[in-house]
């Protein structure tokens, strides 16, 4: 039994058990948000982090700790947000055919994201940090994170607000359509994926299928948008 | 070549990551790599078939990537019970203003600059495509 204590203190088996463990939850949410109908509360996301949550306080174990055994999870949205430039790529088509009312849409869609929320926080007396965690949180949560961390924000903070925007975007995208009576796919499916990333996305492939091409063009040109705009703050503030 | 192809995705982000060092600017290696990949493609003219496979695997998979991260709302208790309201308003307010304001925007400008007609509901694929 000794032998088995001591394995469990060991950095090698706290990998094991909580990718194991993450990996789990995951296609659990996963399942439960399929049967629920892709309800946008429902994301698998947000089911995941509620049940990691709930095994990391049942356990006792610190986030310090969790994060130093699923460091490799974290290791590849490097290369995923290299990986960002595919898609882009895929749909140049369609930029160019639409360049000028998209680029048009994207830049006040962009500074309309960033500069509300920056606004709305400073008008209620939030402080530098959390203004810099809001900031880029319509862009999708790899290129926040990094954006968030150059500007001296807290990007845990940031990921945190890029999963609720995204749940948000996605529930008000059909309502808040109708009642402005848009019906336009591709300008639905572009404020999608401008104000809501990867959520807005997924909830726009299903309103249409042109609206999931603009929402996909949206978020990788805002999230290129975000990072160069914000990326000119960060370096004006030095 | 999968594994030529995820060295490609690796050596962007190292590129970027030195670019941003060396030029002393607080541009995030990942999104420069991004940028560095995106010119490549444009510039070649029979992209690698397995970039695309690889990046629709790593992509498909986006969300279960950011799960360490957002979990480190766990350590976030104080901070959220101090700023949840401010957080809370200015997310809200502002992603409903944005998704108001840019597809309000698109509408007027495509009726200004016509878009040209797109073939309806076709998915969207590039020539040659990887």
């Amino acid at each position: 039994m000794s032998g088995l204590a001591a394995f469990w203190a060991t950095g090698r088996s706290s990998t094991l058990l909580w990718l194991a463990a993450t990996l789990g939850a995951f296609a659990l949410a996963e399942a439960a948000s399929r049967r629920l109908g892709r309800h946008p509360l429902a994301h698998p996301v947000v089911l995941t982090c509620a049940l990691l949550g709930a095994a990391l306080r049942l356990t006792g174990t610190p986030y310090a700790v969790y994060f130093e055994a699923v460091k490799a999870l974290h290791f590849l949205l490097g290369p995923a947000t290299v990986a960002l430039a595919i898609p882009l790529w895929r749909n140049l088509p369609h930029v160019r055919r639409a360049l000028r009312p998209l680029g048009v849409a994207l830049v006040a869609g962009s500074l309309t994201a960033i500069g509300s929320a920056v606004g709305v926080a400073w008008l209620l007396g939030a402080p530098a940090p959390v203004l810099a965690s809001l900031a880029p949180r319509s862009a999708t949560s790899p290129v926040a994170l990094e954006v968030s961390r150059s500007l001296g924000g807290l990007p845990d903070l940031t990921v945190t607000l890029v999963l609720v925007t995204g749940a948000i975007g996605a529930m008000a995208l059909s309502p808040l359509m109708r009642a402005l009576r848009i019906d336009d796919p591709a300008a639905q499916g572009l404020s999608a994926g401008v104000a809501a990333h990867g959520f807005g996305t997924a909830r726009a492939f299903q309103v249409h299928p042109l609206a999931g091409t603009y929402a996909g063009v949206g978020m990788g040109l805002n999230a290129a948008l975000t990072a160069l705009l914000l990326s000119l703050v960060a370096l004006a503030g030095r | 070549m999968i594994v030529v192809a995820f060295a490609l995705l690796l050596a962007c982000q190292l590129a970027g990551e030195l670019l941003g060092r060396l030029t002393g600017l607080p541009l995030p290696g990942a999104i420069v790599g991004m940028g560095l990949l995106f010119a490549l493609l444009t510039r070649l003219r029979r992209p690698p078939q397995a970039l695309g496979a690889v990046g629709d695997r790593l992509l498909e998979h986006l969300s279960l990537l950011f799960v360490p991260a957002a979990l480190g709302i766990l350590d976030q208790g104080e901070l959220l019970a101090r700023h949840g309201l401010q957080l809370g308003a200015a997310v809200v307010v502002s992603t409903l203003l944005t998704l108001v304001v840019t597809a309000a925007v698109f509408r007027a400008a495509a009726r200004r600059w016509p878009v040209d007609a797109p073939a309806e509901g076709a998915p969207a694929a590039g020539e040659g495509e990887a």
